[in-house]
Protein backbone atom coordinates (compact mmCIF):
# COMPACT_ATOMS: atom_id res chain seq x y z
CA UNK A 1 0.00 0.00 0.00
CA UNK A 2 1.47 3.34 -0.99
CA UNK A 3 1.46 6.54 0.92
CA UNK A 4 -1.64 8.69 1.21
CA UNK A 5 -0.19 11.10 -1.34
CA UNK A 6 0.49 8.29 -3.80
CA UNK A 7 -3.00 6.88 -3.43
CA UNK A 8 -4.50 10.34 -3.85
CA UNK A 9 -2.41 10.93 -6.97
CA UNK A 10 -3.49 7.57 -8.35
CA UNK A 11 -7.13 8.31 -7.63
CA UNK A 12 -6.74 11.66 -9.36
CA UNK A 13 -5.20 10.00 -12.40
CA UNK A 14 -8.00 7.42 -12.51
CA UNK A 15 -10.59 10.18 -12.22
CA UNK A 16 -8.98 12.06 -15.10
CA UNK A 17 -8.96 8.99 -17.31
CA UNK A 18 -12.58 8.18 -16.45
CA UNK A 19 -13.63 11.77 -17.05
CA UNK A 20 -12.03 11.70 -20.45
CA UNK A 21 -12.80 8.22 -21.66
CA UNK A 22 -15.84 7.26 -19.59
CA UNK A 23 -16.48 5.43 -16.36
CA UNK A 24 -15.91 2.00 -17.86
CA UNK A 25 -12.57 2.81 -19.38
CA UNK A 26 -10.70 1.45 -16.38
CA UNK A 27 -11.23 -1.62 -14.26
CA UNK A 28 -9.31 -2.82 -11.27
CA UNK A 29 -7.29 -5.93 -11.75
CA UNK A 30 -8.93 -7.61 -8.78
CA UNK A 31 -12.21 -7.60 -10.64
CA UNK A 32 -10.90 -9.97 -13.28
CA UNK A 33 -10.89 -13.69 -12.85
CA UNK A 34 -8.46 -15.87 -14.76
CA UNK A 35 -7.85 -19.50 -14.48
CA UNK A 36 -4.34 -20.35 -13.43
CA UNK A 37 -3.76 -22.48 -16.52
CA UNK A 38 -4.95 -19.74 -18.87
CA UNK A 39 -1.62 -18.00 -18.64
CA UNK A 40 0.48 -20.60 -20.44
CA UNK A 41 0.37 -22.94 -23.39
CA UNK A 42 1.69 -26.31 -22.36
CA UNK A 43 3.58 -28.10 -25.11
CA UNK A 44 3.60 -31.40 -23.26
CA UNK A 45 7.39 -31.61 -23.45
CA UNK A 46 10.38 -31.02 -21.18
CA UNK A 47 10.17 -27.39 -22.23
CA UNK A 48 7.20 -27.02 -19.86
CA UNK A 49 9.34 -28.25 -16.97
CA UNK A 50 12.07 -25.67 -17.50
CA UNK A 51 9.89 -22.74 -18.56
CA UNK A 52 6.38 -23.61 -17.41
CA UNK A 53 5.14 -23.44 -21.01
CA UNK A 54 4.79 -20.71 -23.57
CA UNK A 55 3.41 -17.67 -21.74
CA UNK A 56 0.28 -15.87 -22.95
CA UNK A 57 -0.16 -12.18 -22.39
CA UNK A 58 3.56 -11.65 -22.85
CA UNK A 59 5.88 -11.92 -25.82
CA UNK A 60 8.66 -14.46 -25.96
CA UNK A 61 11.43 -15.26 -28.41
CA UNK A 62 12.83 -18.57 -29.61
CA UNK A 63 16.38 -17.69 -30.59
CA UNK A 64 18.92 -19.87 -32.32
CA UNK A 65 20.80 -20.47 -35.51
CA UNK A 66 19.33 -22.40 -38.43
CA UNK A 67 18.38 -26.05 -37.88
CA UNK A 68 18.49 -25.92 -34.12
CA UNK A 69 14.92 -26.96 -33.35
CA UNK A 70 13.20 -23.66 -32.61
CA UNK A 71 10.63 -24.16 -35.36
CA UNK A 72 9.91 -27.70 -34.20
CA UNK A 73 9.13 -26.51 -30.69
CA UNK A 74 7.19 -23.52 -31.97
CA UNK A 75 4.96 -25.91 -33.90
CA UNK A 76 4.37 -27.84 -30.67
CA UNK A 77 3.27 -24.56 -29.12
CA UNK A 78 0.91 -23.99 -32.05
CA UNK A 79 -0.61 -27.44 -31.53
CA UNK A 80 -0.99 -26.67 -27.84
CA UNK A 81 -2.76 -23.39 -28.62
CA UNK A 82 -5.16 -25.16 -30.95
CA UNK A 83 -6.06 -27.79 -28.39
CA UNK A 84 -9.13 -25.82 -27.28
CA UNK A 85 -10.27 -25.12 -30.82
CA UNK A 86 -8.49 -21.79 -31.14
CA UNK A 87 -7.01 -20.29 -34.28
CA UNK A 88 -3.33 -19.50 -34.71
CA UNK A 89 -1.67 -17.05 -37.05
CA UNK A 90 1.76 -17.82 -38.45
CA UNK A 91 3.41 -14.79 -40.00
CA UNK A 92 5.89 -16.16 -42.49
CA UNK A 93 7.77 -13.44 -44.38
CA UNK A 94 10.31 -15.92 -45.73
CA UNK A 95 7.67 -18.45 -46.86
CA UNK A 96 9.58 -21.20 -45.09
CA UNK A 97 6.84 -22.89 -43.05
CA UNK A 98 6.88 -26.64 -43.60
CA UNK A 99 3.22 -27.62 -43.52
CA UNK A 100 3.99 -31.35 -43.46
CA UNK A 101 6.18 -30.91 -40.39
CA UNK A 102 3.44 -28.82 -38.84
CA UNK A 103 0.93 -31.56 -39.52
CA UNK A 104 3.29 -34.14 -37.97
CA UNK A 105 3.63 -31.90 -34.91
CA UNK A 106 -0.12 -32.11 -34.36
CA UNK A 107 -1.05 -28.76 -35.86
CA UNK A 108 -4.57 -28.51 -37.30
CA UNK A 109 -3.85 -26.82 -40.61
CA UNK A 110 -7.49 -25.74 -40.97
CA UNK A 111 -7.08 -23.49 -37.97
CA UNK A 112 -3.68 -22.17 -38.93
CA UNK A 113 -3.68 -18.95 -40.94
CA UNK A 114 -0.39 -18.34 -42.68
CA UNK A 115 0.42 -14.80 -43.73
CA UNK A 116 3.12 -14.59 -46.36
CA UNK A 117 4.24 -11.09 -47.02
CA UNK A 118 7.74 -9.88 -47.70
CA UNK A 119 7.40 -6.36 -46.37
CA UNK A 120 8.34 -5.81 -42.77
CA UNK A 121 5.51 -3.33 -42.19
CA UNK A 122 2.93 -5.77 -43.57
CA UNK A 123 4.22 -8.60 -41.40
CA UNK A 124 3.99 -6.46 -38.29
CA UNK A 125 0.57 -5.11 -39.29
CA UNK A 126 -0.72 -8.66 -39.74
CA UNK A 127 0.53 -9.73 -36.33
CA UNK A 128 -0.93 -6.60 -34.75
CA UNK A 129 -4.33 -7.17 -36.37
CA UNK A 130 -4.37 -10.74 -35.10
CA UNK A 131 -3.43 -9.73 -31.56
CA UNK A 132 -5.99 -6.94 -31.46
CA UNK A 133 -8.82 -9.06 -32.78
CA UNK A 134 -8.91 -11.50 -29.89
CA UNK A 135 -9.59 -14.28 -32.37
CA UNK A 136 -6.18 -15.92 -32.08
CA UNK A 137 -4.66 -17.80 -29.18
CA UNK A 138 -1.15 -17.59 -30.55
CA UNK A 139 0.61 -15.44 -33.10
CA UNK A 140 3.95 -16.74 -34.30
CA UNK A 141 6.31 -14.51 -36.23
CA UNK A 142 9.10 -16.36 -37.99
CA UNK A 143 11.67 -13.74 -38.95
CA UNK A 144 13.88 -16.19 -40.84
CA UNK A 145 17.65 -15.78 -41.04
CA UNK A 146 17.37 -12.02 -41.47
CA UNK A 147 19.92 -11.79 -44.24
CA UNK A 148 18.30 -8.88 -46.05
CA UNK A 149 18.08 -5.33 -44.82
CA UNK A 150 14.31 -5.45 -45.26
CA UNK A 151 13.94 -8.60 -43.14
CA UNK A 152 11.95 -8.55 -39.95
CA UNK A 153 14.17 -8.55 -36.86
CA UNK A 154 13.32 -9.34 -33.28
CA UNK A 155 13.69 -5.70 -32.27
CA UNK A 156 11.01 -4.74 -34.81
CA UNK A 157 8.27 -6.38 -32.75
CA UNK A 158 8.36 -3.57 -30.17
CA UNK A 159 4.98 -2.15 -31.34
CA UNK A 160 3.41 -5.58 -30.73
CA UNK A 161 4.47 -5.77 -27.10
CA UNK A 162 1.71 -3.53 -25.68
CA UNK A 163 -0.85 -5.42 -27.76
CA UNK A 164 0.02 -8.80 -26.36
CA UNK A 165 0.48 -7.67 -22.77
CA UNK A 166 -2.62 -8.51 -20.78
CA UNK A 167 -4.29 -10.29 -23.69
CA UNK A 168 -5.13 -13.99 -23.74
CA UNK A 169 -2.91 -14.53 -26.75
CA UNK A 170 0.73 -15.54 -26.94
CA UNK A 171 3.29 -13.98 -29.22
CA UNK A 172 6.21 -16.17 -30.19
CA UNK A 173 9.02 -14.63 -32.22
CA UNK A 174 11.12 -17.28 -33.94
CA UNK A 175 14.38 -15.64 -34.85
CA UNK A 176 18.05 -16.25 -35.52
CA UNK A 177 19.31 -13.22 -33.65
CA UNK A 178 18.29 -12.22 -30.15
CA UNK A 179 16.79 -8.77 -29.73
CA UNK A 180 19.35 -6.14 -28.78
CA UNK A 181 17.21 -3.26 -27.63
CA UNK A 182 14.04 -5.07 -26.62
CA UNK A 183 13.66 -7.01 -23.38
CA UNK A 184 11.84 -10.17 -24.39
CA UNK A 185 11.55 -13.42 -22.53
CA UNK A 186 14.14 -15.31 -24.56
CA UNK A 187 14.70 -19.04 -24.92
CA UNK A 188 18.00 -19.90 -26.55
CA UNK A 189 18.19 -22.94 -28.77
CA UNK A 190 21.51 -24.61 -29.49
CA UNK A 191 22.33 -27.60 -31.60
CA UNK A 192 24.34 -30.17 -29.64
CA UNK A 193 25.12 -32.82 -32.24
CA UNK A 194 24.23 -33.96 -35.72
CA UNK A 195 22.98 -37.48 -36.28
CA UNK A 196 24.25 -39.23 -39.39
CA UNK A 197 23.28 -42.55 -40.91
CA UNK A 198 24.88 -44.08 -43.98
CA UNK A 199 26.78 -40.90 -44.64
CA UNK A 200 23.70 -38.72 -44.62
CA UNK A 201 22.47 -36.30 -42.01
CA UNK A 202 19.22 -37.64 -40.58
CA UNK A 203 18.70 -35.53 -37.51
CA UNK A 204 20.16 -33.48 -34.74
CA UNK A 205 20.01 -33.06 -30.99
CA UNK A 206 19.39 -29.64 -29.54
CA UNK A 207 18.92 -28.03 -26.19
CA UNK A 208 16.74 -25.19 -24.99
CA UNK A 209 18.02 -23.01 -22.19
CA UNK A 210 15.41 -21.70 -19.78
CA UNK A 211 15.65 -19.66 -16.63
CA UNK A 212 18.10 -20.53 -13.85
CA UNK A 213 20.30 -22.52 -16.23
CA UNK A 214 17.87 -25.38 -16.72
CA UNK A 215 18.05 -27.05 -20.10
CA UNK A 216 15.65 -29.26 -22.03
CA UNK A 217 17.02 -31.70 -24.59
CA UNK A 218 15.32 -32.78 -27.79
CA UNK A 219 16.19 -34.88 -30.77
CA UNK A 220 14.79 -33.97 -34.17
CA UNK A 221 14.72 -36.52 -36.98
CA UNK A 222 14.35 -35.57 -40.60
CA UNK A 223 12.86 -38.85 -41.77
CA UNK A 224 10.33 -39.48 -40.46
CA UNK A 225 9.84 -35.92 -39.28
CA UNK A 226 9.59 -36.39 -35.55
CA UNK A 227 10.64 -34.57 -32.42
CA UNK A 228 11.79 -36.76 -29.55
CA UNK A 229 11.60 -35.30 -26.07
CA UNK A 230 14.76 -36.39 -24.24
CA UNK A 231 13.97 -34.66 -20.95
CA UNK A 232 15.58 -32.09 -18.69
CA UNK A 233 19.37 -32.21 -18.62
CA UNK A 234 19.66 -32.13 -14.83
CA UNK A 235 17.32 -35.08 -14.47
CA UNK A 236 19.23 -37.02 -17.11
CA UNK A 237 22.51 -36.43 -15.26
CA UNK A 238 20.95 -37.60 -12.00
CA UNK A 239 19.60 -40.70 -13.70
CA UNK A 240 22.96 -41.57 -15.25
CA UNK A 241 24.93 -40.96 -12.02
CA UNK B 1 -64.55 4.36 -39.34
CA UNK B 2 -61.74 3.53 -41.71
CA UNK B 3 -59.49 6.46 -42.54
CA UNK B 4 -56.23 6.16 -44.37
CA UNK B 5 -53.76 8.77 -45.52
CA UNK B 6 -51.36 8.13 -48.34
CA UNK B 7 -48.38 10.41 -48.79
CA UNK B 8 -46.35 10.52 -51.96
CA UNK B 9 -43.11 12.31 -52.57
CA UNK B 10 -42.05 13.83 -55.87
CA UNK B 11 -41.00 11.40 -58.58
CA UNK B 12 -37.61 13.09 -58.77
CA UNK B 13 -37.03 13.06 -55.02
CA UNK B 14 -33.75 11.58 -53.90
CA UNK B 15 -33.54 8.53 -51.67
CA UNK B 16 -32.41 10.75 -48.81
CA UNK B 17 -35.46 13.00 -49.23
CA UNK B 18 -37.75 9.97 -49.29
CA UNK B 19 -36.13 8.66 -46.13
CA UNK B 20 -36.62 12.03 -44.46
CA UNK B 21 -40.29 11.97 -45.43
CA UNK B 22 -40.66 8.48 -43.97
CA UNK B 23 -38.90 9.58 -40.78
CA UNK B 24 -41.26 12.55 -40.51
CA UNK B 25 -44.28 10.25 -40.89
CA UNK B 26 -42.89 7.93 -38.24
CA UNK B 27 -42.49 10.79 -35.79
CA UNK B 28 -46.08 11.98 -36.31
CA UNK B 29 -48.14 8.81 -36.75
CA UNK B 30 -48.40 5.46 -35.04
CA UNK B 31 -48.66 3.09 -38.01
CA UNK B 32 -46.86 3.77 -41.26
CA UNK B 33 -46.32 1.37 -44.13
CA UNK B 34 -44.53 1.55 -47.44
CA UNK B 35 -46.74 1.01 -50.51
CA UNK B 36 -44.20 1.83 -53.17
CA UNK B 37 -41.01 3.77 -53.68
CA UNK B 38 -41.76 7.15 -52.12
CA UNK B 39 -45.42 6.25 -51.38
CA UNK B 40 -46.36 5.72 -47.76
CA UNK B 41 -49.65 4.68 -46.20
CA UNK B 42 -50.77 5.72 -42.73
CA UNK B 43 -53.61 4.07 -40.88
CA UNK B 44 -55.48 6.83 -39.04
CA UNK B 45 -58.18 4.71 -37.48
CA UNK B 46 -58.81 5.66 -33.87
CA UNK B 47 -56.56 8.70 -33.91
CA UNK B 48 -59.16 11.44 -34.20
CA UNK B 49 -59.39 12.21 -30.47
CA UNK B 50 -55.67 12.05 -30.01
CA UNK B 51 -54.39 13.75 -33.15
CA UNK B 52 -57.42 15.65 -34.50
CA UNK B 53 -59.32 15.50 -37.77
CA UNK B 54 -57.57 13.44 -40.49
CA UNK B 55 -57.27 16.37 -42.88
CA UNK B 56 -55.65 18.48 -40.17
CA UNK B 57 -53.25 15.67 -39.43
CA UNK B 58 -52.43 15.40 -43.13
CA UNK B 59 -51.73 19.13 -43.38
CA UNK B 60 -49.46 18.96 -40.34
CA UNK B 61 -47.57 16.10 -41.94
CA UNK B 62 -47.15 18.05 -45.16
CA UNK B 63 -45.70 20.94 -43.15
CA UNK B 64 -43.49 18.54 -41.19
CA UNK B 65 -42.13 17.03 -44.39
CA UNK B 66 -41.51 20.48 -45.81
CA UNK B 67 -39.44 21.35 -42.74
CA UNK B 68 -37.53 18.09 -43.14
CA UNK B 69 -36.71 19.03 -46.73
CA UNK B 70 -39.09 16.60 -48.44
CA UNK B 71 -42.16 17.86 -50.30
CA UNK B 72 -45.10 15.51 -50.39
CA UNK B 73 -48.77 15.33 -51.31
CA UNK B 74 -51.32 13.53 -49.14
CA UNK B 75 -54.69 12.05 -49.93
CA UNK B 76 -57.07 10.98 -47.17
CA UNK B 77 -59.77 8.41 -47.86
CA UNK B 78 -61.61 5.36 -46.53
CA UNK B 79 -59.11 2.98 -48.11
CA UNK B 80 -55.45 2.94 -49.05
CA UNK B 81 -56.16 2.55 -52.77
CA UNK B 82 -58.56 5.43 -53.05
CA UNK B 83 -56.34 7.56 -50.83
CA UNK B 84 -53.39 6.81 -53.09
CA UNK B 85 -55.36 7.76 -56.20
CA UNK B 86 -56.37 10.99 -54.49
CA UNK B 87 -52.76 11.67 -53.47
CA UNK B 88 -51.67 11.19 -57.08
CA UNK B 89 -54.16 13.88 -58.12
CA UNK B 90 -53.11 16.26 -55.35
CA UNK B 91 -50.39 18.82 -56.09
CA UNK B 92 -47.20 18.52 -54.06
CA UNK B 93 -47.31 20.44 -50.80
CA UNK B 94 -51.07 19.96 -50.33
CA UNK B 95 -53.41 17.57 -48.56
CA UNK B 96 -56.90 16.62 -49.65
CA UNK B 97 -59.65 14.51 -48.17
CA UNK B 98 -62.13 12.54 -50.25
CA UNK B 99 -65.42 14.40 -50.01
CA UNK B 100 -67.60 11.80 -51.73
CA UNK B 101 -68.24 8.07 -51.86
CA UNK B 102 -65.16 6.13 -52.93
CA UNK B 103 -67.04 4.33 -55.71
CA UNK B 104 -68.39 7.57 -57.09
CA UNK B 105 -64.88 9.09 -56.95
CA UNK B 106 -63.34 6.23 -58.87
CA UNK B 107 -66.17 5.77 -61.38
CA UNK B 108 -65.11 8.33 -64.03
CA UNK B 109 -61.41 7.46 -63.86
CA UNK B 110 -59.82 5.37 -66.62
CA UNK B 111 -59.73 1.66 -65.95
CA UNK B 112 -55.92 1.75 -66.09
CA UNK B 113 -56.05 3.48 -62.69
CA UNK B 114 -56.79 0.10 -61.17
CA UNK B 115 -53.93 -2.32 -60.49
CA UNK B 116 -54.57 -4.36 -63.65
CA UNK B 117 -52.26 -6.05 -66.09
CA UNK B 118 -51.96 -3.88 -69.24
CA UNK B 119 -53.12 -6.84 -71.35
CA UNK B 120 -56.32 -7.00 -69.34
CA UNK B 121 -56.77 -3.26 -69.79
CA UNK B 122 -56.44 -3.78 -73.55
CA UNK B 123 -58.91 -6.66 -73.42
CA UNK B 124 -61.39 -4.52 -71.50
CA UNK B 125 -60.92 -1.75 -74.06
CA UNK B 126 -61.82 -4.20 -76.82
CA UNK B 127 -64.97 -4.97 -74.84
CA UNK B 128 -65.73 -1.24 -74.76
CA UNK B 129 -64.91 -0.84 -71.04
CA UNK B 130 -62.73 2.23 -70.60
CA UNK B 131 -63.59 3.61 -67.16
CA UNK B 132 -63.79 2.21 -63.67
CA UNK B 133 -67.58 2.47 -63.57
CA UNK B 134 -67.87 0.17 -66.56
CA UNK B 135 -65.52 -2.34 -65.01
CA UNK B 136 -67.33 -2.18 -61.67
CA UNK B 137 -70.60 -2.94 -63.43
CA UNK B 138 -69.33 -6.37 -64.51
CA UNK B 139 -70.25 -9.43 -62.52
CA UNK B 140 -67.50 -10.30 -60.02
CA UNK B 141 -67.75 -14.03 -60.67
CA UNK B 142 -67.43 -13.54 -64.42
CA UNK B 143 -64.38 -11.32 -63.91
CA UNK B 144 -62.81 -13.99 -61.73
CA UNK B 145 -63.55 -16.72 -64.24
CA UNK B 146 -62.40 -14.89 -67.33
CA UNK B 147 -59.69 -12.54 -66.10
CA UNK B 148 -58.29 -14.18 -62.97
CA UNK B 149 -57.88 -13.48 -59.29
CA UNK B 150 -55.90 -10.24 -59.63
CA UNK B 151 -58.58 -8.75 -61.85
CA UNK B 152 -61.24 -9.81 -59.33
CA UNK B 153 -59.30 -8.00 -56.59
CA UNK B 154 -59.17 -4.90 -58.81
CA UNK B 155 -62.92 -5.25 -59.39
CA UNK B 156 -63.43 -5.17 -55.60
CA UNK B 157 -61.42 -1.94 -55.43
CA UNK B 158 -63.47 -0.47 -58.28
CA UNK B 159 -66.59 -1.31 -56.30
CA UNK B 160 -65.31 0.65 -53.31
CA UNK B 161 -64.42 -2.46 -51.29
CA UNK B 162 -60.92 -1.55 -50.21
CA UNK B 163 -59.77 -3.76 -47.37
CA UNK B 164 -56.04 -3.58 -48.00
CA UNK B 165 -54.34 -3.34 -44.60
CA UNK B 166 -51.34 -1.16 -43.83
CA UNK B 167 -48.31 -3.29 -43.07
CA UNK B 168 -46.41 -1.07 -40.67
CA UNK B 169 -42.64 -0.84 -40.93
CA UNK B 170 -40.64 -0.14 -37.78
CA UNK B 171 -39.21 3.33 -37.59
CA UNK B 172 -35.52 3.73 -38.29
CA UNK B 173 -33.62 3.53 -35.02
CA UNK B 174 -30.95 6.04 -34.25
CA UNK B 175 -28.45 4.18 -32.13
CA UNK B 176 -25.71 6.61 -31.38
CA UNK B 177 -23.19 7.28 -28.67
CA UNK B 178 -20.96 10.29 -28.55
CA UNK B 179 -18.53 12.05 -26.29
CA UNK B 180 -16.82 15.41 -26.25
CA UNK B 181 -13.27 15.48 -24.91
CA UNK B 182 -11.98 18.13 -22.54
CA UNK B 183 -8.55 17.89 -24.14
CA UNK B 184 -8.40 17.17 -27.83
CA UNK B 185 -7.13 13.70 -28.74
CA UNK B 186 -4.02 13.73 -30.82
CA UNK B 187 -3.25 10.09 -31.51
CA UNK B 188 -5.00 7.20 -33.17
CA UNK B 189 -4.39 4.87 -30.23
CA UNK B 190 -6.03 7.31 -27.81
CA UNK B 191 -8.95 7.68 -30.17
CA UNK B 192 -9.43 3.92 -30.42
CA UNK B 193 -9.31 3.70 -26.64
CA UNK B 194 -12.03 6.32 -26.40
CA UNK B 195 -14.07 4.56 -29.08
CA UNK B 196 -14.13 1.40 -26.99
CA UNK B 197 -16.31 3.13 -24.41
CA UNK B 198 -18.64 4.44 -27.10
CA UNK B 199 -18.78 1.02 -28.75
CA UNK B 200 -19.79 -0.50 -25.40
CA UNK B 201 -22.74 1.89 -25.23
CA UNK B 202 -23.80 1.27 -28.84
CA UNK B 203 -23.47 -2.50 -28.35
CA UNK B 204 -25.60 -2.35 -25.19
CA UNK B 205 -28.35 -0.52 -27.07
CA UNK B 206 -28.16 -2.88 -30.02
CA UNK B 207 -28.41 -5.95 -27.84
CA UNK B 208 -31.23 -4.46 -25.78
CA UNK B 209 -33.28 -4.28 -29.00
CA UNK B 210 -32.02 -7.60 -30.37
CA UNK B 211 -30.24 -5.86 -33.23
CA UNK B 212 -26.85 -6.07 -34.88
CA UNK B 213 -25.12 -3.23 -36.69
CA UNK B 214 -24.76 -3.61 -40.44
CA UNK B 215 -23.41 -0.14 -41.19
CA UNK B 216 -21.46 1.89 -38.71
CA UNK B 217 -20.46 5.52 -38.97
CA UNK B 218 -17.82 7.33 -37.00
CA UNK B 219 -18.14 11.10 -36.75
CA UNK B 220 -15.07 12.88 -35.43
CA UNK B 221 -15.10 16.63 -34.85
CA UNK B 222 -11.66 18.09 -35.36
CA UNK B 223 -9.87 21.30 -34.52
CA UNK B 224 -9.52 23.51 -37.58
CA UNK B 225 -10.73 20.78 -39.91
CA UNK B 226 -14.08 19.54 -41.20
CA UNK B 227 -15.86 16.69 -39.47
CA UNK B 228 -14.29 13.35 -40.33
CA UNK B 229 -16.90 10.77 -41.32
CA UNK B 230 -15.89 7.15 -41.68
CA UNK B 231 -18.44 4.55 -42.73
CA UNK B 232 -17.96 0.83 -42.39
CA UNK B 233 -20.05 -2.17 -43.39
CA UNK B 234 -19.92 -5.05 -40.93
CA UNK B 235 -20.28 -8.47 -42.44
CA UNK B 236 -21.59 -10.42 -40.71
CA UNK B 237 -23.60 -7.80 -38.79
CA UNK B 238 -22.32 -7.57 -35.23
CA UNK B 239 -23.43 -6.38 -31.83
CA UNK B 240 -20.14 -7.19 -30.11
CA UNK B 241 -18.24 -4.11 -28.94
CA UNK B 242 -14.95 -5.72 -29.97
CA UNK B 243 -16.22 -6.21 -33.52
CA UNK B 244 -17.41 -2.60 -33.71
CA UNK B 245 -14.11 -1.23 -32.45
CA UNK B 246 -12.12 -3.53 -34.70
CA UNK B 247 -13.98 -2.36 -37.77
CA UNK B 248 -13.47 1.30 -36.86
CA UNK B 249 -9.80 0.70 -36.08
CA UNK B 250 -9.34 -0.78 -39.53
CA UNK B 251 -11.11 2.22 -41.01
CA UNK B 252 -8.62 4.45 -39.18
CA UNK B 253 -5.73 2.23 -40.25
CA UNK B 254 -6.76 2.62 -43.85
CA UNK B 255 -6.45 6.38 -43.66
CA UNK B 256 -3.18 7.56 -45.18
CA UNK B 257 -0.42 7.92 -42.63
CA UNK B 258 -0.02 11.64 -42.22
CA UNK B 259 1.24 13.83 -39.47
CA UNK B 260 -1.55 14.77 -37.13
CA UNK B 261 -0.50 18.39 -37.09
CA UNK B 262 -0.89 18.55 -40.85
CA UNK B 263 -4.68 18.24 -40.59
CA UNK B 264 -6.49 21.15 -42.08
CA UNK B 265 -3.89 21.90 -44.68
CA UNK B 266 -5.31 22.09 -48.19
CA UNK B 267 -5.82 18.72 -49.79
CA UNK B 268 -5.28 16.88 -46.53
CA UNK B 269 -8.80 15.97 -45.61
CA UNK B 270 -7.96 12.43 -44.53
CA UNK B 271 -5.43 13.22 -41.83
CA UNK B 272 -6.94 12.68 -38.42
CA UNK B 273 -6.02 15.96 -36.82
CA UNK B 274 -6.88 16.71 -33.22
CA UNK B 275 -10.20 15.18 -32.28
CA UNK B 276 -12.47 17.26 -30.04
CA UNK B 277 -15.51 15.00 -30.08
CA UNK B 278 -16.37 11.59 -31.47
CA UNK B 279 -19.58 9.68 -32.01
CA UNK B 280 -20.44 6.22 -33.25
CA UNK B 281 -23.76 5.61 -34.95
CA UNK B 282 -25.27 2.37 -36.19
CA UNK B 283 -27.03 3.73 -39.27
CA UNK B 284 -28.27 0.38 -40.54
CA UNK B 285 -29.21 -2.54 -38.35
CA UNK B 286 -30.47 -6.08 -38.73
CA UNK B 287 -32.10 -8.48 -36.30
CA UNK B 288 -29.39 -10.11 -34.25
CA UNK B 289 -28.91 -13.70 -35.31
CA UNK B 290 -27.92 -16.37 -32.88
CA UNK B 291 -24.43 -17.77 -32.98
CA UNK B 292 -23.61 -21.41 -32.59
CA UNK B 293 -21.95 -21.93 -29.26
CA UNK B 294 -18.70 -23.83 -29.30
CA UNK B 295 -19.94 -26.60 -27.07
CA UNK B 296 -17.00 -28.88 -27.66
CA UNK B 297 -14.57 -26.17 -28.70
CA UNK B 298 -14.52 -23.34 -26.16
CA UNK B 299 -12.59 -21.03 -28.44
CA UNK B 300 -14.73 -21.79 -31.48
CA UNK B 301 -16.66 -18.60 -30.90
CA UNK B 302 -13.52 -16.69 -31.90
CA UNK B 303 -13.51 -18.23 -35.36
CA UNK B 304 -15.52 -15.32 -36.72
CA UNK B 305 -12.91 -12.92 -35.41
CA UNK B 306 -10.16 -14.91 -37.07
CA UNK B 307 -11.98 -14.97 -40.39
CA UNK B 308 -12.66 -11.24 -40.11
CA UNK B 309 -8.93 -10.65 -39.63
CA UNK B 310 -8.21 -12.83 -42.65
CA UNK B 311 -10.67 -10.81 -44.73
CA UNK B 312 -9.10 -7.57 -43.62
CA UNK B 313 -5.58 -8.75 -44.38
CA UNK B 314 -6.68 -10.17 -47.72
CA UNK B 315 -8.04 -6.76 -48.67
CA UNK B 316 -4.95 -5.01 -47.42
CA UNK B 317 -2.18 -7.31 -48.61
CA UNK B 318 -3.82 -8.64 -51.75
CA UNK B 319 -4.14 -12.13 -53.15
CA UNK B 320 -1.72 -14.85 -52.11
CA UNK B 321 -0.90 -13.37 -48.73
CA UNK B 322 -3.32 -15.05 -46.31
CA UNK B 323 -3.15 -18.76 -46.86
CA UNK B 324 -4.13 -22.09 -45.44
CA UNK B 325 -2.21 -25.28 -46.05
CA UNK B 326 -3.54 -28.71 -46.87
CA UNK B 327 -1.30 -31.73 -46.96
CA UNK B 328 -1.94 -33.44 -50.28
CA UNK B 329 0.66 -36.16 -50.45
CA UNK B 330 3.13 -36.34 -47.57
CA UNK B 331 5.28 -38.89 -49.40
CA UNK B 332 5.53 -36.97 -52.65
CA UNK B 333 8.99 -36.78 -54.17
CA UNK B 334 8.71 -33.08 -54.93
CA UNK B 335 8.15 -30.73 -51.98
CA UNK B 336 5.74 -28.56 -53.97
CA UNK B 337 3.45 -31.57 -54.40
CA UNK B 338 3.33 -32.31 -50.71
CA UNK B 339 1.20 -29.35 -49.76
CA UNK B 340 -1.51 -27.30 -51.40
CA UNK B 341 -1.78 -23.68 -50.34
CA UNK B 342 -5.18 -22.05 -50.70
CA UNK B 343 -6.56 -18.61 -49.96
CA UNK B 344 -8.38 -18.41 -46.64
CA UNK B 345 -10.76 -15.86 -48.13
CA UNK B 346 -11.38 -16.33 -51.83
Amino acid sequence: MGSVATVAALDGAIARVERRYGSRALARGASFERRSDEGVLRTGTAFDRIAGGVPTGAPCAFVGTGACGKLALALRAVAAAQRDGAHVMWVDPTASLDAVAASHAGVDLNRLLVVRTRRRADALTSAAAALRSGGFRLVALDTGPGLLASSVRADDVAPLVPLVRGSAAALVVVTDQAPRRLALLTFRFERVAWERELGRTTGWTFRVAGARGAEALFHARSYPRTLLDLGVRGELLEASA
Amino acid sequence: MKVFAVARTAQAASDAARQRALDALHTALPRVGVLDRGVYACDLRGTRRLLGAPLEVARRIVALCERAGATCAIGVGPGTFVARVLADQTPLGEARELAMDARAFLAPLPVATLPLDPRIVDELALMGIRDVAGFAALDRGSVLDRLGRAAAAAHALASGMDDLPVHGVPPRRRIRAGRRFDDAIGSKEQLVFALRVLADTVADRLRADGLAALRLVLHAEREDAPVLRLERVLLPPAAEPAALVRSLRWALDELPHRSFVSAGTPGDRHALGRIEAAAIEAVEVEPLRGRQLGLFAPDGAHAEEAIAVAQHLRGRLGAGAVLRARVQSPDARLPEREVEWTEVVA
